[in-house]
């Protein structure tokens, strides 16, 4: 398989399972105390539940994030609970992550935050990077804020930022907590035509999202997967876009 | 029912007991805590190899530019106003017993090896100390460091590793000046006052210099710079979730560096006495 300009020696992700995994923010309220599930892969998956069943930190344990108190998190088999920063790394590549807020950085500029990931990672020159932002901004119609500080700018185009910088780095697996609310019927609608682009290419295999607005997820064609007092089902899309 | 006094006073001395026991528990765990966080930025910095030497220099550079050469005013007045006190009260005080020789010897064991570390640390602490603290910790406030993990970039070498080495390098350097303001300062002063020629007071600091000094005033001023900053970085990152912690982890910042460096310059100064002692055979 020939690898893409800084992506060598990164491993694709096949599986994902979680067995007897536990996990708390703070010790006297469990979020999870015994998960063990196969994550349903190469689909559209919405994550989704009552308030506070757990469904943004389900999302945080996928792209580890934050990692089990006990029982075991495996990736292509592997327990990835152990495992230092240097080692999950060339798994870490091929996630992409978007928060519900923040996850900017204040005093760079919204090209700057966008180029961080190419640039570090010597996937583009600093002119490729910002040819190629230029680009998607001009698309999603905030070329002409690309030099303002997130704080100049709507919290909506804050989260779309943060939300499009985790595609820049061509990930094959996407977790996206809440990824729309605020950003507008235009760009939640920019953001499923990028998406299924993506997934049409081959080069998005997994998507999992959660979602205040369900009709989005609905649109996406996803999967629901319900979360309920550590119970996971998973139900089929309701109707696809 | 009241119990037997002898009882209650032993319930009381164990309830004692328990509490400095556990206390020096969490004093350890912290400071082995601290240690730790300076392996791991070296070890990250080291095996980063995504990380170029231009985006560490980026970032030293402009710690050094905060640290460094913005103190360089507040530095200045406090070593010409140390200095001057110094050498002002010694001169004094030598003259009367016709120990002026011993002015060289007096001003490296005051300003160079023990008030030159102490107030350029507290110095740097009062600035940069506090200034790290609450921009790490709003980071991790805003998410900023989650997403640098996310992005595949170590927060220990990208954020803590330069900022530990600018630190270091400032606080060196700062102290450097300290020294040399401190006693250019006390030497005016005393120039006014008792007409000291400058070749006396030049060559009596020279002579009293030995190599011994500029390797207490590396040891002092390195190991300063690297617990402020560590300890600075360290309190900042452990904000979870909530602006409202900023503050209370850059107050902890600041009495936690106060404390580790005054200990730090404490133990280094008994341990060079004690040398010193035992070279002239009288331990």
């Amino acid at each position: 398989m020939k690898h893409m300009k800084g992506h060598e020696g990164l491993t694709s992700i096949e599986t994902l399972s979680f067995s007897h995994a536990k996990f708390a923010y703070d010790r006297t309220k469990p979020i999870f105390t015994d998960l063990t599930v196969d994550v349903p892969m190469n689909s559209c998956i919405f994550v989704n539940g009552p308030n506070g069943s757990g469904q943004s930190t389900f999302l945080k344990l996928l792209a580890v994030l934050v990692q089990p108190q006990g029982g075991s998190y495996l990736i292509n088999g592997v327990d990835t609970t152990d495992m230092s920063f240097e080692e999950f790394l060339p798994f870490r590549r091929k996630i992409g992550y978007t928060f519900d807020y923040g996850g900017l950085f204040a005093n760079r500029t919204l090209l700057d935050n966008l180029a961080l990931p190419l640039v570090y990672h010597k996937i583009s020159t600093v002119q490729e990077a910002e040819a190629e932002i230029q680009e998607l901004a001009a698309r999603f119609k905030f070329d002409g804020q690309l030099e303002q500080r997130p704080a100049e700018v709507s919290g909506g185009l804050r989260k779309l930022v943060c939300v499009l910088r985790s595609f820049l780095t061509k990930p094959e697996m996407i977790v996206m907590d809440d990824p729309v609310t605020g950003i507008g019927p235009d760009g939640s609608g920019k953001l499923i035509e990028l998406i299924r682009n993506k997934k049409e290419t081959g080069e998005l295999k997994h998507v999992f999202l959660t979602s205040r607005e369900e009709s989005w997820a609905t649109r996406m064609g996803c999967k629901t997967l319900w979360i309920e007092k550590e119970k996971l089902h998973l139900r089929e899309a309701e109707r696809a876009a | 029912m009241a119990g037997h006094p002898s009882t209650s006073t032993q319930g009381h001395f164990l309830a004692f007991v328990d509490n400095l026991g556990a206390k020096v528990i969490s004093i350890v765990r912290y400071t082995l805590e601290v240690c730790q966080m300076v392996y791991l930025c070296i070890r990250a910095a080291v095996f980063d190899q995504a990380q170029g030497l231009r985006t560490i220099f980026g970032v030293v550079s402009a710690q050094i530019y905060f640290t460094g050469w913005q103190a360089l005013p507040l530095v200045s007045v406090l070593a010409l106003a140390a200095g001057s006190i110094i050498v002002l009260q010694s001169a004094t005080q030598l003259s009367l017993v016709g120990g002026q020789s011993m002015l060289g010897n007096l001003l490296v064991m005051i300003i160079i090896r023990e008030v030159g570390p102490l107030v350029t640390a507290l110095i740097v602490i009062a600035r940069s100390g506090t200034a790290v603290a609450s921009e790490i910790g709003n980071m991790r406030a805003n998410r900023e460091i989650e997403a640098l993990e996310v992005m595949g970039i170590n927060p220990l070498s990208y954020i803590v590793f330069p900022r530990l080495v600018g630190g270091v390098v400032s606080v060196v350097c700062l102290a450097f000046y300290f020294n040399a303001v401190a006693l250019l300062g006390g030497f005016i002063v005393t120039r006014v006052i008792n007409d000291m020629p400058f070749s006396f007071f030049a060559d009596s600091l020279a002579n009293a210099i030995t190599i011994e000094d500029w390797g207490l005033f590396l040891l002092k001023n390195g190991f300063s710079g690297i617990i402020i900053f560590v300890v600075s970085c360290y309190q900042g990152m452990l904000v979870k979730q909530s602006s409202h912690e900023v503050p209370q982890v850059t107050t902890k910042a600041v009495v936690n560096s106060v404390i580790y460096v005054v200990t730090f310059n404490l133990i280094v100064t008994t341990l060079f006495y004690l040398n010193q002692l035992i070279k002239l055979g009288l331990i």
